[in-house]
């Protein structure tokens, strides 16, 4: 799957709308709608699978990129940032407690924030900062067909 | 000869005085340090072993047990990649985390990762999110 990067990202504005309507979290929401979705509200493993496959890049945080809540999630939005990575899926999981739940269940670990590459876990904030600090974090973008900025950087010093 | 670094910035401690505060001298060792310290040793039988209470940092009263970091060093750990290293810092402390442990900072190395870098970031800054909600796990 080829990612845009320039797009712009979206924390679920669409999602974000439908509380703002309603006052209620989007999972109480969608079962109003007719529950066409079958089993369980926005925890369940239906429910956690879709969303870690909306993106190549998603990340389960506390506040959004733009207001991070946390120091953990801010060091992941802060890291997706030096490399490039603006266009990406982020849930706020203060917003929703069953998928806050939900999310750990989903990828037995027990702490947000959480980053899925492709939508696969690769870990929290530390693993995070480490895979950037010993390169593996540029290479699993470029699988991702993201470029990251950090070459374009390293490039730029190469002309000096 | 390997000389301990003069400033680490994972711990502001030597190891020493902290498996001394684990050994119930008081202060910096509380009831859940303990804890993490003694199931960490018998799950992994590191060679070293750091253990911070960032509590007070996000916000903690006096005498919070919630938020900590652990540097692991360990034999366990070689071959393993970063994420199955955590989860089994995190299935040593599993009743912990479902419990009162809020959040855990892991860095987890093989001995000869420490030998040739013995120092670990420090915490990020905490952005308030534990005054602003429920406090659970």
């Amino acid at each position: 799957m080829r990612a845009a990067v320039r797009t712009g990202w979206r924390i679920g504005a669409a999602a974000a709308a439908l509380r703002g309507r309603a006052g209620r979290p989007l999972s109480q929401a969608a079962g109003e709608g007719g529950g066409a979705e079958g089993s369980g509200g926005s925890g369940s493993r239906e429910a956690v699978e879709r969303l870690v496959r909306e993106h190549p890049v998603v990340v389960f945080m506390k506040g959004s990129p733009a207001q991070p809540l946390c120091g953990f999630s801010n060091a992941v939005v802060q890291i997706l940032r030096l490399h490039g990575v603006e266009d990406y899926r982020a849930h706020d999981v203060l917003q929703d407690p069953d998928l806050r739940q939900g999310i750990k269940n989903y990828s037995n670990w027990p702490t947000i924030p959480q980053v899925y590459l492709n939508g696969e876990f690769v870990g929290g904030c530390d693993i995070l900062l480490q895979m950037h600090q010993n390169g593996d974090l540029v290479e699993e973008l470029k699988k991702l067909g993201i470029r990251s900025a950090l070459l374009d950087a390293e490039k730029d010093e190469e002309k000096k | 000869q390997i000389h301990p670094p003069s400033s680490c910035s994972f711990s502001p401690m030597r190891g020493p005085l902290l498996a001394a505060a684990g050994r119930a001298m008081g202060g910096t060792g509380g009831p859940l340090a303990r804890t993490i310290h003694a199931k960490l040793t018998a799950a992994l039988q590191p060679t070293h072993l750091e253990i911070r209470n960032d509590s007070p940092r996000h916000g903690g009263p006096p005498g919070a047990e919630t938020h900590f970091g652990v540097l692991v060093v360990s034999g366990r750990f070689a071959g393993l990649p970063l994420l199955q290293r955590h989860r089994l810092v995190h299935e040593a402390l599993q009743a912990e985390l479902a419990g009162p442990l809020h959040a855990l900072q892991v860095v987890a190395r093989t001995p000869q990762q420490w030998e040739s870098d013995p120092n670990a970031p420090p915490a990020p800054p905490c952005l308030g999110g534990s005054k602003r909600e429920k406090r659970r796990g």
